[in-house]
């Protein structure tokens, strides 16, 4: 697997699971001072399975059906240790770094696509 | 089933430890070895001709021995690597030789990157001894893990929390838990095909049923070796080993990465070329067989059967050789992780059974304790101790390997000491401190001794873990510093709910 395709993976992962970390009350909270309504925990979660499927799609489409499995869940720990760690020490931050991780996962598309 | 989880994670927790730490380590087995091995830069030698003299080294030595095992060189590995054994059980000799001379090499005698990869499985005990032994604790912790998972109920909604402002058992409870979920697919997979890698050693009654004592047979039918030929009981005439490399190379298209000999000094002597495992999952070496003598192609092992394969893409995926460097830092992260796992559990039993008030803590916290101190933030003693020494001891020491792995030791079961005599309060401080500490040394001594500039990445590496373990050291001081505050405060929020 490429290095792009790796950060690729991992871009897609930490948006995903933050988006799924934000729909829950206790994240939310942390991050916003108020309990998450209803209707955005639908939408963030159903963002957060998407973005984990995208990624799990990105890295069988790069590693293929024998390397992508095993390398999407390797990056799938980095990605969740990132939004632990940022939702422990600056939850304020997470909305923003999580919006800006995906036009940098377009920006990898070309470089994956041509490596 | 907490109670199960509990038991069974703090009785063998200790050992986990230093099996995921020492096995983490062996991640990078090969590049420790090259920085161990100081003396060895890379060059390019002709492979048929190292592999010549290798064969005539041993031919010399050991002409009796019931096989030899010869590594030619590489460009990153400029040295063979001889075995020699007269007992299909071992014991196993080692040499390493110069590929220019096919004399013994003149690099420093050290266990190398090898030494961690053995203990992880074997714990530096008699060979079966150890493997036993790590296997049960591995068993162990597979029930360690699913009953982690049952008694873990919250395990979604709490899968991203990390409470770090709370009380002190609540934020290691987390870390625990993260450490654990987060990477919890990867440990489950360590761990299982970890075992699978001696469950021949763990189960050996199917083939034992089915080929009796005749294992070579079960290997053949199996895929994993060639069957060779039987001896005939006079002495042979054998091909110079490199004519041998010469024609695997050709009929293969790369340098094969062992070559094995069988008697070699019957006229029925056969040689295996073994190359690398082609790009995959599976752990899985094709060999071409030849006659000693002759140089005669006698048989191939390629296509290997399902049950083979799928042992051998689990030790492919337990060794993860398919990952390149960026993948295999992630890889790495998942090990320290389960490391992680181990050491927040073992820290977690102590802390969540520490006494209120002014009781005197029990023999058996007391114990974990120590126990605890002793290998967390004593192994990363006894490891930077086994670079140092790599170092500093001098070169024309007799058994030098020996005396590093003792240093390994020596130093590991000071710091245990250490742990028991300090007081508790300032133990973890003091050792995590000496750890860093010889971390940080690593570097500045590698500068004076050698200073070789394809070495700073090794040194930055080790640089970096001291500064880590020196911030552990920061924390478990504050830790401490403010613990009656962050009571304090917990009993606030408390009253207030």
């Amino acid at each position: 697997m490429t290095v792009a395709a790796l950060a690729l993976c991992l871009l897609l992962g930490f948006s995903a699971f933050s988006s799924l970390a934000l729909s829950l009350d206790r994240h939310h909270r942390a991050a916003f001072r108020t309990p998450v309504p209803k209707r955005r925990a639908g939408g963030l979660r159903a963002a957060g399975w998407a973005g984990l499927a995208l990624s799990f799609a990105a890295a069988v489409a790069a590693g293929g059906w024998n390397f992508g499995p095993v390398q999407w869940i390797g990056s799938l720990t980095g990605a969740a240790l990132l939004v632990v760690a940022l939702m422990a020490y600056q939850p304020g931050w997470l909305r923003i770094a999580a919006l800006t991780a995906l036009p940098l996962a377009v920006l990898m598309l070309p470089l994956v696509l041509t490596g | 089933m907490a109670w199960l989880h509990t038991w069974s994670g703090l009785v063998v927790g200790w050992v986990l430890f230093a099996i995921f730490v020492t096995g983490t380590a062996s991640y990078y087995r090969s590049d420790i070895s090259r920085w161990m091995r100081p003396e060895l830069v890379e060059t390019s030698v002709d492979p048929a001709a190292a592999a010549t003299r290798a064969g005539a080294y041993l031919r010399k030595t050991v002409p009796d021995a019931m096989g030899w095992s010869v590594r030619p060189p590489t460009t990153e590995n400029p040295t063979v690597e001889v075995y020699w054994w007269r007992d299909p059980a071992g014991p196993f000799q080692r040499a390493l030789l110069d590929p220019s001379t096919g004399e013994l090499s003149r690099a420093r005698d050290t266990g190398g990157g090898d030494f961690l990869y053995r203990f992880h499985f074997e714990l530096s005990l008699p060979p079966l001894a150890g493997r036993w032994i790590v296997s049960a604790c591995a068993m162990i912790l597979l029930i360690a893990l699913i009953s982690g998972v049952v008694t873990h109920r919250r395990i979604f909604v709490d899968f991203f929390t990390f409470r770090r402002d709370r009380s002190m058992q609540r934020g290691w409870l987390d870390a625990h838990n993260v450490a654990g979920v987060l990477s919890l697919p990867f440990h489950l997979m360590i761990v299982y095909t970890g075992l699978v890698t001696l469950s021949s050693m763990l189960m050996p009654w199917g083939i034992k049923t089915a080929y009796g004592d005749d294992v070579l047979r079960y290997y053949a039918e199996a895929g994993i070796m060639s069957p060779g030929r039987p001896p005939e009981g006079r002495p042979g005439t054998p091909l110079p080993l490199g004519a041998i490399l010469s024609r695997a190379q050709a009929a293969a298209g790369e340098v094969p990465e062992v070559l094995l000999v069988s008697q070699p000094a019957d006229a029925g002597a056969t040689v295996t070329a073994y190359f690398e495992e082609p790009h995959g999952l599976a752990h899985l070496h094709p060999q071409i067989v030849y006659a000693a003598d002759t140089g005669i192609e006698i048989g191939r092992v390629g296509e290997a059967g399902a049950a083979t394969r799928t042992g051998a893409v689990m030790v492919g995926l337990h060794e993860d050789h398919f990952a390149a460097a960026p993948l295999r830092l992630l890889f790495f992260l998942c090990r320290a992780l389960g490391a992680a796992t181990v050491a927040s559990g073992l820290i977690l039993w102590a802390v969540a059974r520490a006494p209120k008030g002014a009781d005197p803590a029990g023999f058996g916290l007391r114990a974990v304790r120590i126990l605890n101190l002793g290998t967390i933030a004593g192994l990363p003693i006894g490891l930077a101790a086994y670079f140092l020494a790599n170092r500093l001891l001098p070169l024309g020491l007799d058994a030098r390997a020996a005396w590093e792995m003792g240093c390994f030791f020596a130093a590991w079961a000071c710091a245990g000491a250490g742990a028991a005599l300090w007081p508790q309060g300032r133990a973890w401080t003091s050792t995590l401190s000496i750890a860093a500490l010889a971390f940080l040394a690593i570097p500045v001594v590698d500068a004076v001794m050698v200073g070789q500039p394809r070495f700073v990445g090794f040194d930055a590496v080790m640089a970096i873990l001291g500064l880590i373990l020196l911030l552990a050291a920061r924390l478990a001081a504050r830790r401490r510093a403010d613990a009656p505050r962050r009571t304090a405060r917990a009993l606030q929020t408390t009253a207030r709910a």
